[in-house]
């Protein structure tokens, strides 16, 4: 083989391997549902520093919120409001299970703790009823914030609609985009990298959560995982509950709870279909929803009012009937959330 | 009155302007003074062709300055002064009083002595509290704060803290 025979092999070589590798990388998933349980599990391993935007969309209006944020796998992680005006400065700390909520206008934190649970386990279990009702498929590729990711979308198997769409980075299984979906494909919500930096040199004081000296603490909510004994639940509450008997195809009930708020014991109730969730609340003690400075509108099913407010994507309906107070809340449309309501007292 | 009637005092008694017991003297003359009685008849004649010269001059308002007079009759206020002493009219204030102490009564806890309320709130957090484990939710920590934020806009920054009282963690970190 002569010098020139050497070099055009070599060269063949080299672009048969570079052809390959291409092809490598742009190939698409062999299963998109693996890529998204991985990218769950993602931020346990890998650290950043970035800047996020938030859009929540309401039936008749938008908010955007930007933070910037600091992650250490695999529980650090340092929220900092740059917008709304309204919050910015204030800075959200979360160690494990507790949550530290700086206000810096009030000059308060508020330290609250979730329910110590094994994350992976219960993201694992729950991931396996997300799967039970929603089909995940590959749905190309796409540059976020400077970086290359896999997109899979997440589709109703009974109404075939599309429920969430997920932009996963292709090196670390990050998600760095997702857009949330309403029945009928408007848009809820997206949130999205702007930028992010992948390190792990971020220093131990910006996850400080040492009260500054002229900050009031105060102990936020403690709260217990939803217990799944639904009969000493109802016993808890001391009252006989109504169910939502019309709930969308795939909604279970995954948990109920009893608290007692100003004396009223009030009875929760949540569904989940693993990606949407409802809330039902009641209580026997006469107890009506105060809104403060919320606004709520008016509305009217089986002949008696109600009212209700959009925060974001969730809506909120509150009414009487039959001697209980209810109130449901899920990121429904009111005609959705209404429906539901219909169905609680037959 | 025996003297004849002087000018001005028959000018006014044309016009009825004189008192009573003017009037009735007057009166009782001119039945007696044929002199009398003639310089009443001129006055009076005067008068009428005064009148029927006045009123052949009369002229209406046009119609638009008209509208334009009873738009502002219609439109004008009484002051907060008027507007209180109206109020204050027996035909009213009785009412008035009775259904505030009324009103008093039934918004007072005597009348609903076990009618508690929730913060609304509270349902929006509570839900976004116990979804936080769902995979792949918006429900972090981060957006338990921002959870008031649309429902309570036009109020003030520190009422959305108030009200963003309960966090919780959430399944993942990054956009979640």
């Amino acid at each position: 083989m002569g010098c020139t025979s050497f070099l055009r092999a070599a060269a063949t070589f080299v672009a048969v391997f570079a052809c390959a590798g291409a092809a490598s990388a742009d190939s698409q998933p062999d299963d998109p549902a693996a890529l998204l349980r991985e990218s769950l599990l993602a931020p346990q391993t890998v650290s950043y520093v970035g800047q996020i935007e938030t859009v929540r969309f309401s039936s008749n209006r938008a908010i955007a919120t930007i933070v910037k944020i600091e992650h250490r796998a695999p529980g650090l992680t340092r929220r900092w409001y740059v917008a709304p005006q309204e919050l910015y400065g204030d800075y959200i700390i979360t160690r494990g299970h507790a949550t530290y909520q700086y206000d810096t206008t009030n000059s308060k934190v508020t330290i609250s703790h979730a329910p110590e649970i094994d994350d992976q386990v219960a993201a694992s279990g729950n991931f396996e009823h997300v799967l039970a009702n929603y089909r995940a498929l590959y749905d190309g590729t796409e540059t976020v914030a400077d970086r290359p990711t896999v997109s899979i979308v997440l589709i109703n198997k009974y109404t075939g609609e599309r429920a969430m769409r997920a932009w996963i980075d292709r090196d670390t299984n990050l998600v760095l985009k997702k857009e949330e979906y309403h029945a009928g494909g408007a848009i809820a919500s997206q949130t999205r990298f702007e930028e992010i930096r992948y390190t792990g040199s971020i220093p131990d004081a910006i996850f400080s959560t040492d009260t500054p000296s002229h900050y009031t603490e105060v102990a936020g909510a403690h709260l217990m995982s939803p217990s799944l004994d639904l009969d000493r639940t109802i016993k808890d509450a001391g009252f006989s509950p109504y169910r939502p008997h019309d709930l969308p195809q795939g909604f279970i009930l995954i948990g109920a709870d009893v608290a007692d708020l100003n004396g009223v014991r009030t009875l929760h109730l949540l569904y989940s279909d693993g990606l949407r969730s409802i809330s039902l609340f009641e209580n026997a003690a006469n107890a009506a929803a105060d809104f403060g400075t919320m606004r709520p509108k008016t509305t009217h099913f089986e002949g008696h009012p109600a009212e209700y407010i959009e925060d974001g994507p969730t809506t909120l309906l509150t009414w009487k009937e039959h001697g209980l107070s209810f109130a449901l809340v899920g990121d429904q449309l009111l005609p959705e959330l209404v429906e539901i309501a219909q169905s609680v007292v037959p | 009155m025996n003297d004849h009637l002087s000018n001005d005092l028959l000018v006014d008694f044309v016009h009825g302007e004189l008192p009573p017991e003017l009037d009735a003297a007057a009166h009782v003359h001119l039945a007696g003074c044929a002199a009398c009685r003639e310089d009443f008849e001129l006055e009076a004649t005067l008068t009428e062709a005064l009148r029927a010269a006045a009123k052949a001059e009369e002229r209406e308002m046009p119609s638009l300055v008209n509208a334009a007079v009873w738009d502002r009759i219609r439109s004008a206020r009484p002051g907060p002064m008027a507007r209180v002493a109206a109020w204050l009219r027996p035909a009213y204030a009785l009412p008035l009083a009775a259904a505030i102490v009324a009103g008093g009564f039934f918004a007072s806890p005597l009348a609903h002595p076990s009618a508690p309320k929730i913060d609304a709130s509270y349902y929006l957090e509570a839900h976004a509290a116990d979804t936080s484990a769902t995979p792949l939710s918006e429900r972090s920590s981060a957006l338990v704060l921002e959870t008031s934020m649309i429902t309570t806009a036009p109020s003030s920054p520190s009422t959305l803290r108030a009200n963003g009282g309960v966090a919780a963690t959430g399944a993942v970190d990054g956009v979640h």
